[in-house]
C-alpha cells in the first residue's frame, strides 16, 4: 500500500470554509474604523468649540473694563456673588426652589459662631434681571411694625443700601407688617421715615421661625446702578415695648468710605456680547479670575430621548451596546471606558478652568450625568499680562455622538449581517459543491465495475449543469462513450471476426470438396485431411470466441426455471464416467433436492467447463470429487482434483477473460473456459472461488449460488453420515 | 427434366463451388451476384428451388428482400438460406419469412446437395398429397413424423420445423427412452462447425415449438453432460 494514500489533503469544504473566515477580518477593521472615527469625531468638535472659546475670548480681549466695573480692585470688597438661578424663584420664604446646589454659597455675617442674635446667612441669586435674596435671621424675639407709629426704626426690618443708576444714595427697608408679610419703603438718610408711599418695586416676605426669621426677596437689578454697589443689614429690635435697636448686623464693612458691599453680578455688557454668539445646543460661560460666572448663554441640551432609529433595529443596536465593551476589548486589546464618574467630572471642570486661567487653553470631554457627556472647551481672556477670565464653551456631545455612532453602528451592524450572509452562504455554496463533486465521483467510478467492464456510457448526474462540473461530467460522460464504443467495438470483434472469417473458410471448405470430388485419387490423402482439420480448427476457434463474446448477452435472454440441482449433479456425474472414459468422478450430495432458479443448459456448461479444467489437471488414476452442499440460503458445489496447486498470484486472474495458466503448449485454449463459468455463476447471483486443497494436494474451484426461495426444505441431513461428518473442503489462503 | 436451382452468391468463388458441385448432382445451376441481376434472371421462369445467401455486396438484407419478392411470386417455393450470419435473430427472420432452411457457413457440399435434393422430394410429395398425413409417417406415441415429407405432427398437430431441426428430433426419436449423446446429435445437423451449445439451442426450440401446441409436452429430457432423451410419458 502506498503510504502517501492517507496523506489528503483537506476536503473541498473545510478549504473553502477556512477561506470563509478570512472574510471575518473585515468586520474587525470596520471596528476599529469606527473606533477611530469617533476619536477623530470628538477631537474635531473639541478643537471646534476650543475655536469657538478662543474667538469668544478675543471678544474680550484687552477689555479689563467689562471685568473691572469698580474703581477699585474686586478683592478689597466683600462680595455678594448673585448666583444664576436655574428655575424661577416664588417669593414664598421656602428654599426649595433654589436648588440645591447653591447650598455651599451662602454667606455668614454676624459673630463667628453665627448663632448669636441678629446673626444672619444670606444667599443671593440673580434670574431675569432680578436680584433675588434668601435670608436665615437669628432672632429669637421678632418684633413687628406697630402701624400707629410713624418711625419705621421701631421694629425688626432689613435694611438695603445701594448707589442708584442716579448716583444717588438708596436706602429700602423691609419691615414685616404681620406674619408673613413684608413692605419695602424707601427710606431717608436717618432710617427713621419712609420717604413717600411703599416701594413695590422691591417685593419680600418674611417668615416667622422658632430660630427667627426667613426672608426672602427681590428687587430689579435697573435700581441698582452699573457699579452695583449695594448692602444689607439686619436690624434688631427686641423690646416691643421700648422698641429700641438691639443689634445691627450688616453686610457692610463698619468702617470706611466705601461702606457698600460689592454684587457681584454678571457683568450685563459681557453677557450682551456673549448672547449674540450662543448657538444651539452649547453653553457659553464667561468666568472671571475669581472663578465667578461674570455671563452665560444657551444650555446644553440635555436630552433623554435616543435619535429615532427603526424600531426593529433597537434590539440589534442594544445587543450591540452590550456586546461593545467585549468587541472593544476583543478588537483594540484595550479596557473600555464608557466616561469618568460625575465626582471625578466636577474636578475635571475645576482643573480645566483653572488651567485655563492658568493661561493655557484647553478642551476636556467629561461626563456630566450617566449617559450625559460634553466636551468642554476654555480659553483664557489675556489683557496685557493678566488673565481676565475664561471663555468656556461647553457642548453636549451626546446627540451628536449617539446619532453619529448609531449611524456607524448600522453600518456595521448591516455589514457583520452581510457577511454573515455571505459566510453563510458561502458555507452552502461550498457544500453544494462538494455534494455535486463527490455525487460525480461516485458515479464515475461506478461507471466501471470491477473487471474493468463499462457499465454505462453515459452519466446522469450534472449533465445538464452549465458550470465547470457540468463540462466535467461532460466531458467524463463524453469519455464514458468513446470508451463504450470502442469496448462495443471489442466486443463486436469477435462476431464480426466470424462473419468475416466464415466466408473465406467456407470458400476453403467447399473448394476442398471440389477438388476430391474432382480429383478422386486424392481422397484420403493425409494432406486433404490435414487441410480439413484446419479448416475445422479455425471455424472452432472463431466459433468459441463468438460464443464466449455472446454469453452475457444470450444469458440475459434466458428464462431461469427452478430444477433439482442435486439431481442434475447426479446425472451430469454419471454421465461424465461415460463420456471421459480415462477419469473416474466421485459424486457426494444430500438425499433430499436441492432446488434453485437456473438455466439448466448453462449449468451443465459452467460444469462442462469446471470438468474439463479439473481432468486437464488431474493427477491420473486420481478421481475428480464433485460435492454438492447448501446452507440456509446458497448452494455449493465443488469440484476437486488432485494434481498441481495454484500459485498464489494466478488466483485471482484464474477467471479473468483471455487468462490461461496452461502454457504455451495448448494453443486451443484462450483462457476462456473459467471466464465462461465466472460469467455462467454470476448470472445466477452466484460466485466462483478457486483454491488449493488443504493438503496442497490439489485445487478445488467452488461455485456457489442461491437457492430458490420457499421451495427447499431446511433439512442438514446428509445420505451419507461420513460426508456430513466431513466440512466441506477447507480452503487455504 | 432436371430440376432447376438458382443460387445466389456475391462471393465468386463460392459461387462457382456451388454451381461446380450442385451441376455435378445433375441440376440445372443458375448463379447470380446480386438481388438485381437475380430478380431479372427469375423474372420469366422461377427455378424450382433457391438457395438464397443474404448479404449481397453492399446490402445487408438483400437475401431476406429477396426471399419475400421470390415468395410473394410463388409462395410454394422451397428457399434454403445459405449464409455467415448466424445469429438466433436472423435465422428466425428467415424461417419466418417462409424460408425452408436456414443453413450456416461453413456447410458441406455434400449436406447441401443433399439438402436440395430432400427439400425437391418434399415439394414433390407435398404437391402429390395435399397436405395428407402421408403413409410413409412414422409413429411414436403422439407423434407422428413424415421423413418424406418433412412433417411432424404431435397429438395431430402439425408442428413446423426446420430441416435441422426435423433431423435433430428424427435422431431422437430413433430408439425412445435412449439417450441419445451431444455428438450423435451434431452429426444430424450434418454442419461442420456445431458445439454443444448449437444443440441445446436447436432442441430448445424443438421443445419450445411443441409446447406451442400442448403446454404439457415434456417428451424431450435433457442427459446433462451427455445430450438428450426421448421419453415416452
Amino acid at each position: 500500500m502506498n503510504p502517501f494514500r492517507r496523506l489528503k489533503g483537506p476536503r473541498l469544504g473545510t478549504k473553502l470554509m477556512l477561506l470563509g473566515m478570512l472574510l471575518l477580518v473585515v468586520p474587525w477593521f470596520s471596528y476599529r474604523q469606527l473606533v477611530e472615527m469617533e476619536r477623530l469625531l470628538i477631537q474635531g468638535q473639541s478643537h471646534a468649540q476650543l475655536l469657538t472659546a478662543e474667538g469668544i475670548s478675543t471678544l474680550f480681549n484687552g477689555r479689563e473694563d467689562l471685568f473691572n466695573d469698580l474703581p477699585v480692585a474686586v478683592q478689597d470688597y466683600e462680595s455678594l456673588f448673585a448666583h444664576p438661578l436655574q428655575s424661577a424663584i416664588r417669593l414664598d420664604a421656602k428654599f426649595e426652589d433654589w436648588g440645591g446646589q447653591l447650598d455651599n454659597k451662602v454667606l455668614s455675617f454676624g459673630s463667628v459662631t453665627g448663632d448669636t442674635d441678629g446673626d444672619f446667612r444670606v444667599l443671593l441669586g440673580e434670574r431675569g434681571g432680578q436680584l433675588y435674596v434668601f435670608m436665615w435671621i437669628n432672632d429669637p424675639e421678632p418684633v413687628y411694625r406697630k402701624l400707629d407709629l410713624l418711625r419705621l426704626d421701631s421694629a425688626d426690618q432689613i435694611r438695603l443700601s445701594f448707589i442708584r443708576t442716579d448716583g444717588e444714595d438708596g436706602r429700602i427697608s423691609l419691615i414685616p407688617t404681620e406674619p408673613g408679610v413684608a413692605t419695602a419703603y424707601e427710606m431717608d438718610a436717618d432710617w427713621r421715615f419712609a420717604k413717600g408711599t411703599p416701594e413695590n418695586r422691591v417685593q419680600a416676605v418674611l417668615v416667622q421661625t422658632e430660630k427667627g426669621w426667613q426672608a426672602e426677596f427681590r428687587l430689579p437689578l435697573d435700581m441698582l446702578g452699573s457699579s452695583r454697589y449695594f448692602g444689607m443689614a439686619f436690624v434688631d429690635v427686641d423690646d416691643p415695648e421700648a422698641r429700641t435697636i438691639a443689634n445691627n448686623t450688616q453686610t457692610l464693612p463698619k468702617a470706611g468710605k466705601e461702606s457698600f458691599n460689592l454684587v457681584v453680578l454678571r457683568s450685563p455688557e459681557v453677557l450682551n456680547i456673549v448672547k449674540g454668539l450662543g448657538y444651539s445646543g452649547a453653553r457659553i460661560m464667561v468666568i472671571d479670575a475669581q472663578k465667578q460666572v461674570r455671563a452665560e448663554t444657551g444650555a446644553e441640551q440635555t436630552s433623554t430621548t435616543s435619535p429615532d432609529v427603526d424600531s426593529w433595529f433597537d434590539t440589534p443596536l442594544e445587543v450591540f451596546h452590550f456586546l461593545r465593551p467585549y468587541l472593544h476589548e476583543l478588537t483594540t486589546g484595550e479596557t473600555w471606558v464608557s466616561g469618568s464618574r460625575p465626582e471625578d467630572s466636577t474636578a475635571i471642570a475645576d482643573r480645566t478652568i483653572a488651567s485655563s486661567l492658568n493661561g493655557e487653553p484647553i478642551a476636556v470631554r467629561r461626563e456630566i450625568d450617566n449617559d450625559q457627556e460634553i466636551i468642554m472647551a476654555a480659553h483664557p481672556i489675556v489683557s496685557e499680562d493678566r488673565i481676565l477670565g475664561t471663555v468656556v464653551v461647553e457642548q453636549n456631545i451626546n446627540e451628536i455622538m449617539t446619532f453619529q455612532r448609531s449611524a456607524i453602528e448600522q453600518v456595521v451592524l448591516f455589514s457583520v449581517a452581510s457577511l454573515f450572509t455571505v459566510f453563510i452562504a458561502l458555507l452552502a455554496f461550498a457544500g453544494r459543491l462538494a455534494w455535486r463533486i463527490r455525487n460525480l465521483r461516485r458515479e464515475a467510478s461506478a461507471a466501471i465495475d470491477q473487471y474493468g467492464r463499462l457499465r454505462t456510457n453515459e452519466l446522469s448526474n450534472e449533465i445538464n449543469s452549465g458550470d465547470e462540473i457540468g463540462d466535467l461530467a461532460r466531458s467524463v460522460s463524453n469519455m464514458l462513450s468513446k470508451l463504450h464504443q470502442h469496448n462495443t467495438f471489442l466486443e463486436n470483434m469477435p462476431r464480426t471476426l466470424r462473419h468475416e472469417i466464415n466466408n473465406p473458410l467456407n470458400t476453403l471448405n467447399t473448394s476442398l470438396e471440389n477438388l476430391a470430388t474432382e480429383n478422386p485419387e486424392i481422397e484420403g490423402s493425409k494432406y486433404l485431411e490435414s487441410a480439413k482439420r484446419g479448416v475445422i480448427r479455425i471455424g472452432s476457434i472463431v466459433q468459441n470466441l463468438a460464443d464466449a463474446a455472446n454469453l452475457e448477452e444470450s444469458l440475459a435472454a434466458e428464462e431461469l426455471e427452478v430444477i433439482d440441482i442435486h439431481l442434475l449433479l447426479r446425472s451430469y456425474v454419471n454421465n461424465c464416467s461415460i463420456t471421459h472414459k480415462k477419469c473416474s468422478f466421485v459424486y457426494k450430495g444430500p438425499d433430499f433436492p436441492v432446488y434453485a432458479a437456473v438455466s439448466d443448459f448453462r449449468i451443465e456448461q459452467m460444469l462442462d467447463k469446471i470438468v474439463d479444467n479439473a481432468i486437464d489437471f488431474h493427477r491420473t488414476n486420481s478421481p475428480i470429487k464433485v460435492q454438492l452442499d447448501t446452507n440456509r440460503d446458497y448452494l455449493q458445489i465443488t469440484v476437486a482434483n488432485r494434481g498441481p496447486t495454484l500459485p498464489e498470484e494466478d488466483r485471482r486472474s484464474l477467471f479473468d477473460s483471455m487468462v490461461s495458466h496452461r502454457g504455451s503448449h495448448n494453443r486451443l485454449h484462450f483462457g476462456l473456459g473459467l471466464y465462461v463459468v465466472r460469467v455462467i455463476a454470476e448470472h445466477h447471483a452466484g460466485f466462483v472461488r478457486a483454491f488449493n486443497l488443504a493438503d496442497n494436494s490439489g485445487v478445488a474451484i467452488m461455485v456457489q449460488l442461491p437457492l430458490a426461495e420457499g421451495i427447499n426444505d431446511q433439512r442438514s441431513g446428509y445420505a451419507d453420515e461420513e460426508t456430513s461428518a466431513t466440512p466441506p473442503i477447507a480452503q487455504t489462503g | 427434366m432436371s430440376k432447376s436451382i438458382a443460387i445466389v452468391e456475391d462471393d465468386p468463388d463460392q459461387r462457382a463451388n456451388y454451381t461446380d458441385a450442385i451441376t455435378a448432382k445433375g441440376y440445372n445451376v443458375s448463379a447470380y451476384g446480386s438481388r438485381r441481376e437475380a430478380l431479372q434472371g427469375m423474372e420469366t421462369q422461377l427455378p424450382d428451388l433457391v438457395v438464397l445467401d443474404i448479404i449481397l455486396g453492399e446490402e445487408v438484407d438483400a437475401g431476406f428482400q429477396l426471399c419475400r419478392e421470390l415468395l410473394t411470386k410463388s409462395p410454394s417455393l422451397p428457399v434454403i438460406f445459405l449464409t455467415e450470419r448466424i445469429n438466433e435473430i436472423d435465422k428466425i427472420s428467415g424461417l419466418r419469412l417462409g424460408a425452408w432452411d436456414y443453413l450456416p457457413k461453413p456447410i458441406s457440399l455434400e449436406y447441401l446437395a443433399e439438402r436440395i435434393s430432400s427439400l425437391l422430394r418434399i415439394q414433390e410429395t407435398r404437391m402429390q398429397n395435399d397436405h395428407e398425413v402421408s403413409p410413409s409417417a412414422k409413429r411414436i406415441g403422439d407423434l407422428s413424423l413424415d421423413q418424406e415429407a418433412l412433417l411432424v405432427s404431435w397429438k395431430g398437430s402439425r408442428i413446423d420445423l426446420s430441416g435441422t431441426e426435423f433431423r435433430m428430433l428424427a435422431k431422437l426419436v430413433r430408439m425412445p427412452g435412449h439417450a441419445v449423446s451431444y455428438e450423435t446429435l451434431m452429426h444430424a445437423t450434418m454442419q461442420s462447425l456445431v458445439t454443444n451449445n448449437t444443440i441445446n439451442t436447436h432442441m430448445r426450440n424443438i421443445r419450445k415449438k411443441f409446447e406451442k401446441v400442448d403446454g404439457d409436452f415434456a417428451s424431450i429430457k435433457s442427459e446433462y453432460g451427455f445430450g438428450y432423451r426421448w421419453s415416452q410419458s
